[in-house]
């Protein structure tokens, strides 16, 4: 995509997404990164890229890692109190992050971090109904966004709540993207949820936004074994804002 | 960015597919800045950061939010639409996105002249990025009353 821009100096890096740095606290990593992207200033005389050659010290140390919680419900009960029963399990984690790191990016919604049984009972509610357009109300929390495209953004706090919750966990082996998909998609309830909202929205099919949503809540190749993205790509874009 | 052989085969598959129908865009003007030790570095970022005051991204949002310099860890969100990306990196240490401390050691060494008062992000994943022409020749313009030399961007 740099070939494409064709930026002034760029330094390609080979690090998964979501960390442009390389390591997490690791000063000294993410500063030889900026180091070498700023040296371009003086030895680049026309539009280069350059690679980045070494690899993030921890990458790909996380092939072992597994949740030690067993999130296993009972599959007697409702989606959503198998959902509210999961979020319970991992509720003590989260707090115990949140006090450590003083902070959490638990919010994008509109809801409250003490808002998350509500978002969780929201969310389970649309995967049980299938009814993924209509408003959802739910007292005390101030929508940043209209369905479908909240439903999007629930899911990425629910997902953060869940995040956040592992984060705490003894051990030194801190799962990656995959890792977590694979978490997230294959042992909890959460996932579950995620691709029952996800078949709603295809139902949606009059619905444009509805479809692009679906791509939005699933990584690729985590829906029916393949892409949550539709082949149409004519979808509503707000050139406004 | 990944390489595409570290992805799901799926997402490299459309990543790879977005790439090549991206339209290509022209170098701009060559501009050589002052020498590191002396230039004021700006970071930009395309994570879809932005305060929690701030009104979030959205679909097709094609404006930015302005981070000041001085804005707390613990005020800013990322609202990215995206979700191929991994956000834990960021909940554990932001500066692995947004590298705000790295670049105030690297002004308190001397190795750059300063940290600029304001630092800018987008959210990223636009097929045409020829549609950020306005609001990138905007913050153009504000870096440079803002005395910065260098903008860092960082791509999420």
């Amino acid at each position: 995509m740099s070939e494409a821009v064709i930026p002034p100096r760029a330094l390609w890096v080979p690090f998964p997404l979501g960390r442009p740095l390389g390591a997490v606290d690791d000063s000294e990593f993410q500063k030889n990164v900026m180091r070498t992207a700023f040296r371009l200033l003086d030895t680049a005389v026309e539009p280069t890229i350059e690679d980045y050659e070494l690899q993030a010290p921890g990458e790909g140390s996380n092939e072992n890692w597994s949740c030690p919680l067993n999130l296993t419900p009972e599959s007697s009960g409702s989606l959503t109190e198998r959902l509210l029963a999961e979020v319970a399990l991992l509720r003590p984690w989260a707090i115990e992050t949140r006090r450590q790191r003083g902070r959490t990016l638990f919010g994008a919604s509109g809801a409250r971090e003490d808002q998350v049984d509500e978002l969780a009972r929201a969310f389970a509610s649309v995967a049980e109904t299938g009814d993924v357009t209509s408003e959802l109300v739910v007292d005390d929390v101030a929508w940043a966004f209209e369905t479908p495209l909240l439903l999007r953004h629930i899911a990425d706090d629910l997902r953060t709540f869940y995040h956040e919750a592992i984060a705490a966990q003894p051990g030194d082996t801190v799962p990656d993207h995959d890792a977590l998909n694979q978490w997230i998609f294959g042992e909890t309830v959460l996932g579950e949820a995620l691709l029952s909202v996800a078949d709603g929205l295809t139902k949606a099919s009059d619905s444009p936004m509805a479809q692009l949503v679906r791509g939005l809540l699933i990584p690729e190749g985590h829906y029916r074994g393949g892409s949550a993205f539709p082949q149409q790509t004519n979808f509503p874009i707000n050139q406004e804002t | 960015m990944v390489r595409l052989s570290d992805l799901h085969p799926v997402e490299a598959e459309h990543l790879a597919a977005r790439a090549l129908a991206m339209p290509a865009i022209g170098p701009g003007e060559w501009v050589t800045p002052l020498p590191l030790d002396q230039a004021t570095v700006a970071i930009v970022s395309t994570a879809g950061l932005h305060r929690r005051i701030d009104p979030p991204f959205t679909v097709g949002s094609l404006d930015y939010r302005i981070i000041p310099g001085d804005t707390q860890f613990d005020d800013l969100v990322l609202s990215h639409i995206s979700a191929n990306f991994d956000r834990s990196a960021f909940g554990q240490d932001p500066n692995i996105v947004f590298p705000i401390d790295r670049l105030r050691e690297f002004a308190s060494s001397g190795e750059i002249g300063g940290v600029a008062r304001w630092h800018y992000s987008f959210m990223g994943a636009m097929p045409d990025p020829s549609q950020f022409e306005k609001a990138g020749e905007e913050i153009g313009r504000l870096m440079a009353q803002d005395g910065v030399d260098i903008a860092f961007l960082v791509p999420i």
